[in-house]
C-alpha cells in the first residue's frame, strides 16, 4: 500500500519551506518583531502623550487677575469676549469670595494662613481653558491687552513642550519604523530570494510539468505572509507583557494622569492593525523578491 | 500533429543549432531524432516545449501556432506534452511516488485521484514497489522509469524524450525504450525520442529524422541510424 504522502495544501509547502532553513526564516521573524516591536513602542508614546496632553488641556490654562477696582459686570463683560473667541472650552468667573473659599480650602490644616485674610485681599479673576494647547498665546494676548488685568498665569511653556515632545515622538518614530519597515521588507527579499535560489531545479520540473506561474509563486507569498503574522504577533505579545510588568511604575510617574488599565480591545486592535501592516509588507517583499528572481521559461 | 516550418534556431553566442528545418510528424508516431551531439536535437525538444524560441519559421502543435499562443498559456501547451530527461531531473528530497505525483499536483487534482494515477502509471512503468523510495536509492534504469511515470502521468498527446538513455547501460537503454515503445501503442502517445545510440534505433525500426549541424539530412521510415 502506497503511503499517501500528497500534500495538497500549498500553506503546507510554505512551511516546509521555513522548516528547511530555519535561520533565515528566524532572521525574518525577527526583523519583523523588531520592526512591529518599536512600532508598538511609539504607538503607545504617542497615545500616552495625547491623553497627558488632553489631561493638561482640561485643566484650565490660563488664569487672569483682575485689579482690585474692577467691577464685576466689567469682568463678566471681557469674559463673554473672551468666550467669543471661539477657541474656548470654558470661561468662569472667579468672585473675590469665591477666591477665598478656593484659599481657605487649600489652607485649610494651616491656620496661621487664614488669619485675617479677607475676601479684599484677594483678586477676582477669570479661569479659562481652551480647546487647543496652540490657541493659549492667542487668548494669553487677547486678555493681557486689557488695562483691568493685573496678572496672568499660564503654564504655556508645559503644554507648549508637551506638544513638542509628542510632535517629535511622533516624527522619530515615523522616521525610525519606516527604517526598520525598510529593514524587513530588504531582509524578506533577501530570505525569498534565497529560497527561489534553492528550489531553482523544482520550479524548472514545475514549469516543464504545466505549472502556472501563481501555482510556483504562491508558496512564497504564503511564506511572505507568515513572517508578517508570526512577527507581529511575537511584537505585541512582548508589548502586551513589558506593559502590564511596568504598569505600576508607569502609573505612578504620571501620577493623577489615569491610563491603566489599557482596554483589552486595544491590543486586539493593535494585534489586528499590525498583523494587516506585517502581512503587507511580508507579501509585497516576496512579490518583489519574485519579480527579480523567479525566471520560469 | 506537430509541423516545424521553415524553422531556424541561432542562438544569441552565434552558434546556429537548426538551420531552416521542415518537418511533420503525425499524431501517434514514434520517431528517432537523431545525430552527433550539437547536432540541435536537443534545441528541436525545447522548441516543441517554448522553452526557447525559433530566430524564424513557425511550429504548430494540431494546426496552431505555439509562439501565438500568449505567455499565460504556456503552462496548458505543457500539461499536453510530457518530457524525459538525461539527467532525470527527479528532485532527490522526494520520494517516487510524490515526484510523479508532481503534474498532477499542479493540475489541484485531489489526494484520492492522485493516489490512484499513480499507482495505476507506477505499475504500467514496473515501480509500484518502489513507490515510497527516494531517487536516491533507486538504479539508473529505475529513475528513468520514474522518470517516464512522471512525465506520463497527465496523459499527453505527445511525450518528449530527450537522450533518456545516455546515461544508461545497454539492458536498461533497451527497456527504457521499450517502455516508450508500450506507451505509444497503448495510449497512442505521439513519441519523439532524442538519441546518439544507434544500436537502439536500429534495434527498434522507427522512423528516424537525422540532424547534422542543424539540418535534416535524412528522414526514413523503419529508418536506420548511420554513424559511419
Amino acid at each position: 500500500m502506497i503511503k499517501r504522502k500528497v500534500s495538497m495544501k500549498q500553506a503546507k509547502d510554505a512551511l516546509k519551506l521555513i522548516r528547511r532553513s530555519p535561520y533565515q526564516a528566524l532572521a525574518a521573524a525577527l526583523a519583523m518583531s523588531l520592526t512591529f516591536f518599536v512600532s508598538s513602542i511609539f504607538i503607545l508614546l504617542i497615545i500616552g502623550g495625547q491623553i497627558v496632553l488632553n489631561y493638561i488641556e482640561q485643566r484650565p490654562q490660563v488664569i487672569a487677575f483682575f485689579k482690585d477696582d474692577t467691577n464685576e459686570s466689567r469682568i463678566l463683560e471681557i469674559s463673554k469676549e473672551v468666550e467669543s473667541s471661539g477657541l474656548t472650552k470654558e470661561v468662569k468667573y472667579v468672585s473675590k469670595e469665591e477666591a477665598l473659599a478656593i484659599y481657605k480650602e487649600r489652607n485649610k490644616d494651616e491656620p496661621l494662613l487664614l488669619e485675617s485674610v479677607t475676601a479684599d485681599f484677594l483678586p477676582a479673576s477669570i479661569d479659562i481653558s481652551v480647546n487647543r494647547a496652540q490657541d493659549i498665546d492667542e487668548i494669553t494676548k487677547l486678555v493681557k491687552d486689557k488695562p483691568e488685568v493685573e496678572r496672568i498665569i499660564t503654564p504655556e511653556n508645559l503644554i507648549e513642550q508637551l506638544v513638542k515632545w509628542t510632535r517629535t515622538i511622533r516624527i522619530g518614530g515615523i522616521a525610525f519604523v519606516s527604517t526598520l519597515t525598510g529593514v524587513s521588507f530588504l531582509i524578506i527579499i533577501m530570505v525569498v530570494g534565497m529560497r527561489i535560489a534553492l528550489r531553482r531545479d523544482e520550479i524548472s520540473i514545475m514549469s516543464l510539468v504545466g505549472a502556472t506561474r501563481w501555482y510556483i509563486a504562491r508558496p512564497f507569498f504564503i511564506e511572505g505572509a507568515l513572517y508578517g503574522l508570526i512577527g507581529a504577533s511575537i511584537a505585541v505579545f512582548l508589548t502586551f507583557s513589558l506593559l502590564l510588568f511596568y504598569s505600576p511604575n508607569i502609573q505612578e510617574f504620571l501620577g493623577p494622569i489615569q491610563i491603566f488599565p489599557v482596554p483589552p480591545l486595544f491590543f486586539l486592535y493593535l494585534w489586528l492593525g499590525e498583523v494587516a501592516a506585517a502581512i503587507v509588507i511580508g507579501v509585497l517583499g516576496a512579490a518583489i523578491a519574485l519579480y527579480r528572481y523567479l525566471k520560469i521559461r | 500533429m506537430i509541423q516545424f516550418e521553415s524553422v531556424t534556431k541561432k542562438y544569441p553566442s552565434g552558434h546556429l543549432a537548426l538551420d531552416n528545418i521542415s518537418l511533420k510528424i503525425e499524431s501517434g508516431e514514434f520517431v528517432f531524432i537523431v545525430g552527433s551531439s550539437g547536432a540541435g536535437k536537443s534545441t528541436l525538444l525545447k522548441l516543441i516545449t517554448r522553452e526557447i524560441s525559433p530566430t524564424t519559421g513557425r511550429i504548430l502543435i494540431n494546426s496552431e501556432d505555439i509562439f501565438k499562443i500568449p505567455k499565460s498559456k504556456i503552462p496548458i501547451l505543457r500539461r499536453r506534452i510530457g518530457t524525459v530527461f538525461q539527467d532525470f531531473k527527479l528532485l532527490l528530497t522526494r520520494t517516487v511516488f510524490e515526484n510523479v505525483a508532481m503534474p498532477l499536483e499542479v493540475l489541484s487534482k485531489n489526494s484520492s485521484e492522485i493516489e490512484k494515477a499513480v499507482s495505476g502509471t507506477l505499475e504500467k512503468v514496473g515501480m509500484l514497489d518502489k513507490a515510497n523510495n527516494f531517487p536516491l536509492q533507486l538504479a539508473g534504469g529505475e529513475i528513468q522509469r520514474t522518470s517516464i511515470a512522471r512525465a506520463i502521468i497527465a496523459k499527453p498527446e505527445v511525450l518528449l524524450a530527450d537522450e533518456p538513455t545516455g546515461d544508461l547501460d545497454p539492458k536498461n537503454s533497451q527497456g527504457v525504450v521499450e517502455l516508450l515503445e508500450k506507451i505509444n501503442k497503448e495510449d497512442k502517445t505521439t513519441v519523439i525520442m532524442a538519441t546518439h545510440n544507434a544500436q537502439i534505433v536500429n534495434h527498434f525500426k522507427k522512423r528516424v529524422v537525422t540532424l547534422e549541424s542543424g539540418k535534416i539530412v535524412n528522414d526514413q521510415k523503419e529508418g536506420k541510424y548511420e554513424t559511419g
